[in-house]
């Protein structure tokens, strides 16, 4: 069991590093969002300095500027841009028979399942750190960039990648079980784009806390993204604590249930797509 | 013996609606070649889906390795190997790759892993690609490679469906003495679903013809070739002429003559030294001849026979079909991610 999920791991991830254009293609939205969007979109500049910086930071939730509130958004949305290539890779392996292939051997479908799972939460990491490095080398260049105004502990470091491979890992469920359901790449993408951009969209990544309604509010609270994204901003900015209800542990467990619900669905979507056909 | 294979009554209909295959019955003996024989759409891949657990049966029972496969789907799968018809290969993993990952799934050894490999790239003729993605293989090549992940982990029994598709000689023939040593060194039992009527014939101990989802004919190749009567001379004359056929069957020592496309087919056991006879009841007759050809029983007119045609047109979508489909497909891919 554990030398099957092992060697389809590594197939797994020694196919993603293999096909550039699929890291590529999920670096490409949250690079666009960071060099054009995150460039021109600086709130902090409204009202010509007659607007007092704590209402900004208040709005930001203690983030110095909306680009550096917006860039850790954009780190946690990686995990969504990059998993879904996990989802993809189920439909050509079943289209090209290497599904088939594997199904045919002692391997379990909890191995098979397992794997990609496994592979789909590390894969973001590097990513994610990749986004959030850029973020940073931006203000060095002399435009808007990421201010780590907090100095990251050890423990809020750990609680960062957690963050990250959670997200991950809760995507990675929710792409494989489209995946496993689906037979179509066309379909496949289409609801892969009927998912991404409404989560996004319902989530804290883009908008600034302060300006969101409070019934926005609401819903952008249990979005997934915005449990990791608030792990990210409590760690990186100085007293934004103040600006959150809970700690980052809380968060982390809510995103942990919410990893956890989608892994269970998955799983029983896998099982039936794996089980001999009736 | 005891049987590798038992399948009582197995019948798939798919959707509610194609049958393709219909109370099919028949025994393996452990350690025997088992030929599979029928024209595209038989419903031969149909069989070994069932037999390997991939696809549920819509009816029966079958035992493979004294394992209830319907029952036990996952226990199965560690004693079998199996050849897919069409091709399965990872193309993002090389050569070695892939069958690293099978020696590992399917819990060979990890001390022989390395040993097996090498050995098997070698007879395959495929070590000098060993380190190359299988997406840059040949179709020959990934024949060759599909072949070696079927085999790696020596199975107590072989599906091998069409196993030798697209394979030049020495493929085949290399191919074919790996199996013949992992039978005599391990008892293995092999059940194979083939076109190639002469590759049966050299391989197989027994054999069955399916044709329409039903078992029409079985026995050992011999027993076969012997139903048909002995050698078959088709006498074809000049123009259609129906008194044809009462001449020859009047002509001493043929067993039957049948017409087909206005020749005549006569059968007999010498059928050599019964020509100058035929040729002359002909003359006598009148009747000006365009040809006259003589064919040993062989498996092609075992075949022909039983189901009445070599390879059947059929408006359904065959696994050969689906197989040059996803073939071209996986080009189509292939060249877009390059
Ligand atoms: N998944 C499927 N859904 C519906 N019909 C199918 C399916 N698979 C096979 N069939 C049909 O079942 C019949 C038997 O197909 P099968 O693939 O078993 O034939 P075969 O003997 O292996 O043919 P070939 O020599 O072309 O490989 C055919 O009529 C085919 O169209
Ligand atoms: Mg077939």
């Amino acid at each position: 069991m554990i030398r099957e999920t092992v060697a389809l791991t590594r197939r797994e991830l020694l196919r993603i590093t293999r096909n550039p254009q699929a890291i590529v293609t999920s670096l490409l939205l949250p690079i666009l969002y960071l060099v054009l969007f995150g460039q021109a979109f600086n709130l902090e500049n409204l009202g010509s300095g007659k607007i007092p910086q704590a209402y900004f930071l208040s709005a930001f939730r203690g983030a110095p500027s909306y680009f550096s509130y917006f860039s850790a958004g954009m780190t946690g949305f990686v995990a969504v841009t990059a998993t879904l290539f996990i989802g993809a890779n189920v439909i050509f392996d079943r289209l090209f028979g290497v599904l088939k292939r594997t199904s045919a051997t002692p391997a379990t479908p909890t191995a098979i399942f397992g794997s990609r799972l496994i592979a789909g939460s590390i894969q973001p990491i590097g990513l994610a750190f990749l986004v959030l490095g850029l973020s940073i080398l931006l203000g060095h260049l002399g435009l808007s960039g990421l201010d780590i105004t907090a100095s990251v502990t050890a423990v809020g470091a750990v609680e960062i990648l957690l963050a990250i491979v959670i997200l991950s890992a809760m995507f990675a469920s929710l792409f494989l079980a489209v995946g496993f359901s689906l037979e179509q790449p066309q379909t496949y993408f289409a609801a892969v784009n009927a998912i991404n951009l409404p989560v996004l969209l319902t989530s804290a990544a883009l908008y600034p806390w302060g300006t969101m309604p409070p019934w926005f509010q609401n819903v952008a609270s249990v979005n997934p993204i915005t449990l990791a994204v608030n792990v990210l901003r409590e760690n990186m900015f100085a007293g934004a604590t103040a600006y959150y209800p809970y700690g980052p542990s809380i968060y982390l467990l809510g995103l942990f249930a919410w990893a956890l619900a989608m892994f269970v669905v998955a799983t029983l979507l896998a099982r039936r797509a794996l089980a001999p056909k009736r | 013996m005891p049987d590798a294979i038992s399948a009582q009554g197995i019948s798939k209909t798919y959707n509610g609606k194609v049958r393709a295959v219909e109370n099919v019955s028949f025994n393996v003996e452990a350690g025997v070649a088992y030929g599979f024989l029928g024209p595209n759409g038989a419903g031969k891949t149909t069989t070994v889906a069932m037999l390997t657990a991939q696809i549920a049966p819509t009816a029966g029972h079958a035992v493979v390795d004294g394992i209830d496969v319907f029952a036990n789907p996952q226990d199965i799968k560690r004693r079998i190997g199996l050849v897919f018809q069409e091709s399965t290969a990872d193309s993002d993993l090389t050569g070695r790759e892939n069958l690293e990952l099978a020696a590992a799934l399917f819990g060979v050894p990890r001390k022989e892993v390395t040993s097996r490999i090498d050995s098997l790239l070698d007879r395959m003729q495929i070590g000098d690609a060993a380190e190359r993605l299988a997406k840059t293989y040949s179709g020959g090549m990934r024949r060759r490679l599909e072949l070696a992940v079927g085999i790696i982990h020596s199975p107590r029994v072989l599906f091998l469906d069409e196993p030798t598709l697209g394979l030049d000689p020495q493929g085949r023939a290399g191919f074919w003495r790996y199996v013949e040593e992992l039978r005599k060194d391990h008892g293995m039992t092999v059940f194979l679903t083939t076109h190639y009527l002469e590759e049966a014939d050299g391989i197989c101990e027994r054999l069955a013809i399916i044709d329409h989802g039903h078992i029409v004919a079985t026995g050992t190749p011999s027993e076969l070739k012997d139903r048909l009567g002995g050698d078959v001379v088709t006498v074809r004359p000049i123009k259609p002429d129906p008194t044809l056929e009462g001449v020859l069957k009047g002509v001493p020592g043929v067993t039957s003559v049948a017409v087909q496309d206005g020749s005549f087919r006569v059968k007999a056991p010498h059928g050599e030294e019964l020509i100058p006879a035929l040729v002359a009841a002909c003359e006598r007759a009148g009747v000006g001849l365009a040809g006259v050809s003589l064919k040993r029983p062989s498996l092609d007119e075992v075949f022909l026979e039983f189901t009445g045609r070599e390879y059947r047109e059929d408006d359904s979508v065959s696994a050969t079909d689906r197989a040059v489909r996803v073939g071209q497909v996986q080009q189509a891919f292939g060249r877009a991610r390059r």
